[in-house]
């Protein structure tokens, strides 16, 4: 009652005051320094609470004392104040660059300050993505994102980036977080397909601490991309192109043994068994017999040249090159008051490293347009077009890495038949896995296009100063036509004498494996569509309770009331045809034998409420409350929906008057402590829940089989839940140009993942062989942490340094049964294992021991005791015993090493020359990750790899004994995973260095107002101990939870050097 | 009052939209059918075929295209064992698990078996833990066959339920006889290298009861006496015969493919039953009750004529490929040119002018392989695809679509050597040369006739023996011969053996120890997920 009769009050003097002093009406206009409107920004007088908000135009009315201050403010803004002097004021806000007063969306669904966040989003701004020779946005986050482990784990032209936010919630499913552009998911097209150049800024949630808003589907964490809009002013062109020269990564300097230990004659020539030289038959193109050799045995020394009858050969000279790429892109902005557009035009080429493996190019049209179609009511349509012609015969590398690797070093690849043509395999001589990478070439063509469209619209209305309604539809659609062909081989001689064919060789799979005519030609043509619709409705309510209500208490409460629809479906169509006629080109009507290889359709719909109410008080503290439930075709029909609810809480300590009165706040000028918990969810596969029997062609007949891993009816969402509690601190060090301002933000998570579910093995006898079961509890838990510095600024110069840092482990808590699951690498031999207490990803193998003595995990010896006299330790560190040479390998199997490193973290530097002059240079730094190098432990099977060449002293002889090698790949099982590949593969990294110089900025050409020339490198220096060509490479498959600790012949990233010219008119 | 209305208008269409999606969620499998297909006529028969043929000899959760599924994989196993083959490629052991103990070459120089373990009894210890998944080779033919049972079971399960057109009897018939044959096969495979197994009679489920090797071969013949009965209730022969057309695949139905009368499939039960009784002993204890037990099944067993279960390839390899049967994974145009190398002691079977040789076996350039793989598998011998032309004569490799013809199960020479080889063990040795020269006459042998030759008991022996490995191979049985034979006991060698050293060094009288194990402990992989029952039989072998 009181309070009420102290507001009448209040606005009665109020009232007065007004009637009292001489009044004028004040019109104006706030946007902000791009010109764009600020709706909503507040007018306020100065010295009275009289404000008002601007509208959707960022107009504004307010009636104020003659000669009065206004002071207006958005957030993420510099207040500004104006003298009310004169009607149509364009009051310009500058956006408040300290790192605390950014505004975001992602995770909170409303624009917010971060200095009243609860969560941690990160967010990096175009500006802050340097010029390098990356076109694609994942490469370009690499090292940006604190907490993120975001690394090019192959260097193929488009191969997408492996990204881990935080942590990892499930074995079945990916660790791919959502994408989102502009608010709307992007599910049909890669994150390395869109185009960075459109792209303004990224945001980043890293956990369902603050991904909960996006329900079953955001366990994983949010990426969310703004695309550049067109800005006030005069219509802008700006254009950019640039050149890239590629190579591949070698930096453990991987080669072939430049001896070998195949027994020779008396003049040193290689022999067969009957003692003939061997040489290559010109009929097969190959190699017919085989040297003499046995690599296990103990006398066996690798230790004679190549230099009579076989010569050694630099393979990768003979099939990787420099290659070029091209980079171009055009831009049309400009805006007027009620409309704003964007035209994007960018085209990217790309030439393989390898020679003959084709080429990359990617075109990508982005249009956005922005109309108000009415006061307050916002239309906004986002456009991209992206094609992609890829005729790579073997994307990924790997087949071709694999076969180049383990051919022997004497086998040219050059060489040519009688009647001029190649051989697919020169013998078991030069390697039974070796085979010619160029007859695969010489006998394939590939074409492989995409098609991709992104339609967004968005339909924002600001009903009043309370409510604000959006509405966004996205589609997204993606179409890929690949034709695979392999032409007529009749007459090969040397194919049909080892009765292999391109189709055996080739990278690619046919799609059907025909029993014969394999030689004669054959086409797969493939049709996969993708189309992706997401509709969101949201509304946010805001009151202020002081200004709203007049009630005098600094509350303001926010409520997000929102409705959420995804509709996916994919298409895929796989048609085969062999049996080729004589002439070309093919067709498939053409094809004597033909075959639909597969005709499948997925759908998934999901929806989902949210609801999150969110209150703060003044500057002090904040707090929130929300779900979301989601519905799901995945759950099947009518059951109940997952609901998955959130809450944060901050406190701002550097807001409360005894820290702004006391002198600490002169070095820590603002202050906020932080806590979120979430849980967000993984659904199941689209059709994971509905039993089916699999359907196979057989002749003219069908039939009905059983599948071999069960679907499950009670498959349950995987949920993981988090709770997050950070810190941001923003300080004003230094007094001077060095050190003026800092900020550090620092957040812990900690995460159980529930449900997990995985294709659990069951007892053959039941008749299948696995079933999809909620089967394990995982947790996680990590760090994040980022420090941005201003090094130095004065008039001239300004230097920035951000450091990022990561550290995150994921370890299996429960497992169904308490069973040990062991996994097999995709990229074949390498096994995981996953056990209770075990982190996830965790190679399982045989111990090599290091000392004679040596224990293994459980404490034994690993050499039986009564045995330890046999063995010795050699000069390369492992124990060896002392008659056969070969290494000692535990009998048991255990954890080996697994590849999540004990912390990643990004060194950054960006400093300008008065605008002139830009250098950016970031390092990167992966610590204690280990790899598997079973890329080396191929190359050691045949005696290939240059490591044969290296003496070693074993029991006081020093010779290069390949029983050692040999040893290392096949004692106890050859091939089997062993310590001896796990690899330390921690590194440095010098990510990216650039140095621009903008000419227009003191060469004044009429028109032209940025011309700047860039010269950058990416990956050009590594520091590591690892022995294969790149520590960050992973061989399993892209995003895969568990399968990231091998290197088996992958791809290598590339070391770039790029000059590039940007041009704004 | 503005605002609210807004918030209802608002909410009301989320509602609205929330109702009508609901409907959207009813999103089932559009890509396959329901197994409440199975309950008609056209999805039993069907899953009559896909059962046996995909996901009992094709699908596993484990697979290697090194090796390939049941007609090439497991049954290439057993062909390795039997030293028919070779191999030096490590995937599941392949190299190891037909390596010998040692080979003692002409020059007195003993080559042991170089890999790690040594020993095909520790390799199966080592190989035989959950944790080595698709390398334990054990595994394979335990899966297979369980499967094939599973899916059986699932068939005679639906076989009374499914109400059929027509004749029904006669088309139960047709499905049960079927059902019932495959898991006798499928149990006469597992009692035949197990030595423990499961009965399991209903679908998609287990239970930890283990029984004796010698339960399931009883058990196996339970359900071959079944299928007979089975096919005895049909009434209408054309129905019957009808409804198996439509599940053996039509281009299986070529040569001895076509579908079995009740009498011949009778036939067919009474070789696999004679096949189940020899080689589940060893020839030193074979009585001469089981000589007549075999003699009889076999004299009630397979005529030339008769029709029996085979598998072929077509074009497209909708089921199997060349690669997916033994001999397409051996033919080669140079010695040790395919994954699976010809062994010596096979091509040393074939008598001096059996044109069986000339037609299948050709010399090459030697394959002398990684002697850190293996000691055995270097030969000179590559098998010819297609044969190299001799008219009338057996051709053991075929790579054109459809040609080739997998007997699956038993055949009439196999059927006709174990009656040789019971009446040669009970003093009727001229009875039983006289089958062997028919076989030999039948595949083209183009060898004199050893009938009335005078052969004494033990050079009648030599002659059956030779026979059946030439006859028997690539068909995944060679193993039990030479377990039953004693050839591959620990305790015994093969002593005048071919074998050639990897740099070139050929032996014609070498001794080879192969130590190999007789029956395979249970793979750990059901152990672990369906331990033994208390009172099961022991799962592990305890030699």
């Amino acid at each position: 009652m009181r309070k009420k009769l102290l507001i009448s009050f209040c606005a009665f003097l109020l009232v007065l005051s007004t009637g009292l002093a001489q009044t004028t009406t004040i019109t104006g206009k706030v946007v902000d320094d791009k010109g764009n409107a600020l709706a909503g920004a507040s007018v306020l007088e100065k010295g009275t609470k009289n404000g008002v908000s601007a509208d959707a135009n960022g107009a504004f009315s307010i009636k104020v004392k003659t000669g009065a201050i206004l002071i207006v403010s958005e957030i993420g803004f510099e207040n500004q104040e104006v003298s009310a002097k004169s009607s149509n004021l364009l009051v310009k806000l500058v956006t408040d660059t300290k790192a605390l007063s950014e505004v975001v969306v992602t995770g909170v669904g409303v624009a917010t300050s971060k200095k009243k966040l609860a969560i941690a989003v990160e967010a990096i701004t175009a500006d802050k993505i340097p010029a390098v020779p990356t076109v694609d946005i994942g490469s370009a986050l690499v090292g940006k994102i604190a907490g993120a482990q975001i690394s090019t784990t192959n260097g193929s032209p488009g191969s997408p980036t492996q990204i881990l936010l935080r942590g990892i919630n499930s074995i079945n499913g990916s660790t791919a977080p959502m994408i989102l552009l502009d608010g709307i998911q992007i599910a049909s097209t890669g994150l390395e397909n869109l185009d960075l150049n459109g792209i303004e800024r990224v945001e980043v949630v890293q956990g369902p601490a603050a991904s909960t808003l996006y329900g079953a589907q955001g366990a994983n964490g949010v990426i969310q991309l703004f695309s550049k809009k067109g800005k006030m002013g005069k219509v802008s062109i700006n254009v950019s192109s640039n050149m890239v020269t590629n190579e591949l990564l070698n930096i453990g300097n991987v080669n072939k043994s430049q001896t070998h230990s195949f027994a020779v004659n008396a003049a040193g020539e290689v022999v067969d068994g009957a003692g003939v030289p061997l040489s290559f038959d010109k009929t097969t193109g190959s190699y017919l017999t085989n040297p003499v050799f046995n690599l296990i045995s103990a006398s066996s020394k690798s230790n004679q040249p190549y230099n009579k009858n076989l010569l050694w050969y630099n393979h990768y000279d003979m099939f990787f090159q420099k290659a070029q790429a091209f980079n171009n892109s055009i831009n049309i902005s400009g805006a007027t008051e009620k409309t704003d557009f964007s035209f994007l035009l960018t085209d990217s080429r790309q030439e393989t490293v390898f020679k003959n493996n084709g080429d990359y190019a990617r075109t990508n049209l982005t249009a956005n347009i922005g109309v108000e179609l009415a006061k307050g009511l916002k239309f906004r349509s986002i456009t991209q077009i992206v094609r992609t012609n890829d005729t790579q015969l073997d994307p990924s590398g790997r087949n071709m890495l694999y076969a180049i690797n383990n051919s022997r070093p004497f086998a040219n690849y050059l060489d040519r038949d009688a009647q001029g043509k190649m051989s697919p395999y020169f013998g078991d001589a030069t390697g039974v896995n070796g085979y010619n990478f160029n007859y695969v070439v010489e006998n394939a063509n590939v074409s492989d296009q995409t098609i991709d469209l992104i339609q967004n619209f968005n339909l924002n209305y600001r009903l009043n100063r309370f409510v604000e309604l959006d509405a966004k539809y996205g589609i997204n659609r993606s179409t890929y036509n690949s034709r695979y062909e392999i032409k007529d081989q009749i007459g090969n001689e040397g194919a049909e004498f080892w009765q292999y064919w391109a189709e055996f060789y080739s990278p690619r799979t046919s799609f059907a494996s025909p029993t014969t005519g394999s030689e004669s030609g054959e086409i797969n043509e493939r049709v996969f569509t993708s189309t992706f619709q997401n509709f969101t409705a949201n509304a946010n309510i805001k009151f202020d309770f002081e200004k709203d209500f007049k009630l005098n208490i600094p509350l303001k409460s926010t409520t997000l009331v929102g409705w959420d629809y995804r509709n996916s479906k994919t298409t895929d169509y796989w048609t085969y045809g062999s049996n080729a006629p004589d002439f070309s080109p093919y067709r498939a009507s053409n094809m004597a034998v033909y075959s639909i290889a597969r005709d499948q359709i997925s759908q998934f719909v999901t929806y989902g409420i949210l609801v999150n109410q969110h209150f703060d008080w003044g500057e002090l503290a904040g707090i929130s409350a929300g779900l979301r439930s989601d519905y799901s075709s995945a759950f099947g029909q009518g059951s109940t929906p997952f609901t998955f609810p959130r809450g944060d809480f901050y406190l701002r300590p550097s807001s409360f008057n005894f820290w702004q009165n006391a002198s600490i706040s002169k070095v820590i000028n603002e202050w906020k402590l932080r806590a979120a918990y979430g849980e967000a969810g993984i659904q199941p596969g689209a059709y994971d829940r509905f039993p089916i029997l699999t359907t196979a062609t057989i002749g003219n007949q069908t039939g009905l089989s059983t599948p071999i891993a069960n679907a499950n009816p009670n498959l349950e969402v995987e949920v993981a839940k988090e709770l997050e509690i950070g810190t941001d601190f923003g300080f004003k060090l230094g007094k001077g140009n060095w050190f003026s301002n800092a900020g550090l933000s620092f957040t812990y998570w900690n995460r159980t993942s529930e449900n997990v579910i995985d294709r659990v093995d069951v007892a053959p006898s039941i008749g299948i062989g696995r079933q999809l079961t909620n089967s394990m509890t995982l947790k996680s838990n990590g760090i994040q942490a980022s420090l941005n510095l201003n090094v130095y600024r004065n008039k001239d110069w300004n230097w920035d340094f951000t450091t990022n840092f990561s550290k995150q482990k994921s370890y299996v808590d429960k497992v169904l049964n308490g069973a040990e699951i062991i996994k097999q690498s995709a990229a074949g031999s390498s096994q995981y294992i996953i056990r209770a207490g075990e982190q996830i990803g965790q190679i399982y193998g045989y111990i090599f021991p290091k000392s004679i003595g040596e224990l293994d995990p459980n404490g034994n010896p690993i050499i039986p005791l009564a045995e330890q006299k046999d063995y010795v330790v050699a000069s390369n560190g492992y124990v060896v015993n002392k008659t056969t040479r070969q290494p000692y390998a535990s009998a048991g199997r255990f954890g080996l090493g697994d590849p999540n490193p004990n912390f990643n973290m990004s060194f950054i530097n960006s400093a300008s020359y008065k605008g002139i002059v830009t250098l950016g240079m970031q390092w990167d730094w992966v610590s204690g990750s280990n790899l598997y190098n079973q890329t080396k432990q191929w190359m050691y099977r045949d005696g290939i790899h240059a490591d044969y060449s290296k003496p070693i002293n074993i029991d006081g002889q020093t010779e290069a004994w390949s029983a050692f090698y040999r040893g290392a790949y096949a004692v106890r099982a050859a091939n089997g995973t062993k310590s001896y590949f796990m690899e330390d593969a921690s590194f440095w990294r010098l990510r990216n260095i650039s140095i621009g110089v903008d000419f227009a900025k003191f060469v004044h050409i009429k028109g032209i107002n940025k011309l700047q020339l860039v010269l950058s490198g990416r990956n050009i220096a590594t520091i590591t101990k690892y022995s294969g060509y790149d520590p960050e490479v992973s061989s399993g498959t892209n995003n895969s939870a568990w399968d990231r600790a091998v290197d088996h012949n992958t791809i290598p990233n590339i070391k770039s050097y790029m000059i590039g010219l940007n041009i704004g008119f | 009052m503005r605002l609210k209305k807004y918030i209802h208008g608002f909410a009301l269409a989320g509602i609205l939209l929330g109702a009508s999606c609901k409907k959207e969620l009813t999103v089932s499998n559009p890509n396959n059918p329901t197994p409440d297909a199975l309950n008609s006529e056209t999805g039993i028969t069907t899953f009559a075929t896909g059962g046996v043929y995909i996901t009992g000899f094709r699908t596993l959760k484990y697979a290697d295209g090194v090796f390939g599924p049941f007609f090439s994989g497991a049954m290439g196993f057993h062909e390795m064992m039997g030293d028919v083959l070779g191999a030096d490629a490590a995937n599941a052991y392949l190299n190891q698990l037909g390596c010998p103990n040692s080979v003692t070459h002409d020059n007195g120089t003993t080559v042991v078996n170089p890999n790690s373990p040594n020993t095909q009894y520790a390799l199966v210890r080592q190989s035989n833990t959950n944790s080595q998944a698709g390398n334990n080779f054990l595994y394979y033919e335990w899966a297979h066959m369980y499967s094939l049972i599973g899916a059986c079971n699932l068939l005679i399960e639906k076989a009374d339920a499914v109400s059929f057109t027509g004749d029904a009897t006669s088309k139960k018939a047709a499905i049960k006889a079927w059902a019932y044959w495959w898991k006798g096969y499928a149990y006469s495979r597992i009692g035949s290298i197990y030595y423990a197994g499961l009965i399991n009679n209903t679908s998609f489920a287990t239970n930890g009861n283990y029984v004796t090797k010698e339960k399931i071969i009883e058990e196996a013949n339970s359900n071959l006496d079944k299928a007979v009965a089975a096919a005895k209730t049909a009434t209408d022969l054309t129905v019957y015969t009808t409804l198996l057309t439509s599940i053996i695949p039509s281009y299986f139905q070529v040569g001895k493919g076509a579908p079995q009368t009740p009498a011949m499939l009778e036939r067919n039960v009474a070789s696999l039953k004679a096949r189940n009784l020899l080689v589940n002993k060893t020839t030193a204890t074979m009585t001469n009750a089981d000589w007549t037990a075999v003699l009889a099944l076999a004299n009630a067993g397979i005529t030339a004529t008769d029709n029996i279960f085979t598998a072929r390839t077509d074009a497209r390899g909708d089921l199997y490929t060349n690669g997916q049967f033994v001999m397409g994974r051996t033919y080669s145009s140079l010695a040790g040119g395919a994954t699976y190398k010809i062994s010596e002691r096979f091509a040393q079977e074939f008598k001096t002018g059996d044109k069986r040789k000339d037609q299948n076996l050709k010399t090459t350039t030697p394959y002398l392989g990684q002697a850190d793989r293996g000691q055995a598998h270097f030969t000179r011998w590559a098998l010819v695809d297609g044969g190299t032309g001799l008219p009338g004569v057996v051709v053991y490799a075929r790579s054109t679509p459809g040609a080739y013809e997998l007997h699956v199960a038993v055949d009439y020479e196999e059927n006709q050597l174990m009656k040789a080889e019971a009446l040669i063990n009970t003093s009727q040795i001229e009875a039983g040369l006289a089958i062997i020269d028919g076989v030999r006459t039948l595949q083209g042998a183009g060898l004199p006739a050893v009938a009335g030759t005078g052969l004494t008991l033990a050079q009648a022996r030599e002659e059956l023996r030779r026979e059946r490995r030439v006859v028997c191979a690539f068909r995944g049985i060679s193993f039990y011969d030479a377990r039953r034979w004693g050839v591959s006991d620990p305790a015994s060698s093969r002593t005048g053996a071919v074998a050639i050293t990897n740099t070139g060094v050929l032996s014609t009288n070498a001794t080879i120890k192969y130590g190999y194990l007789d029956y395979w402990d249970v793979p750990d992989n059901e152990l672990v997920y369906n331990p033994a029952a208390s009172g099961s039989a022991p799962v592990k072998n305890p030699k």
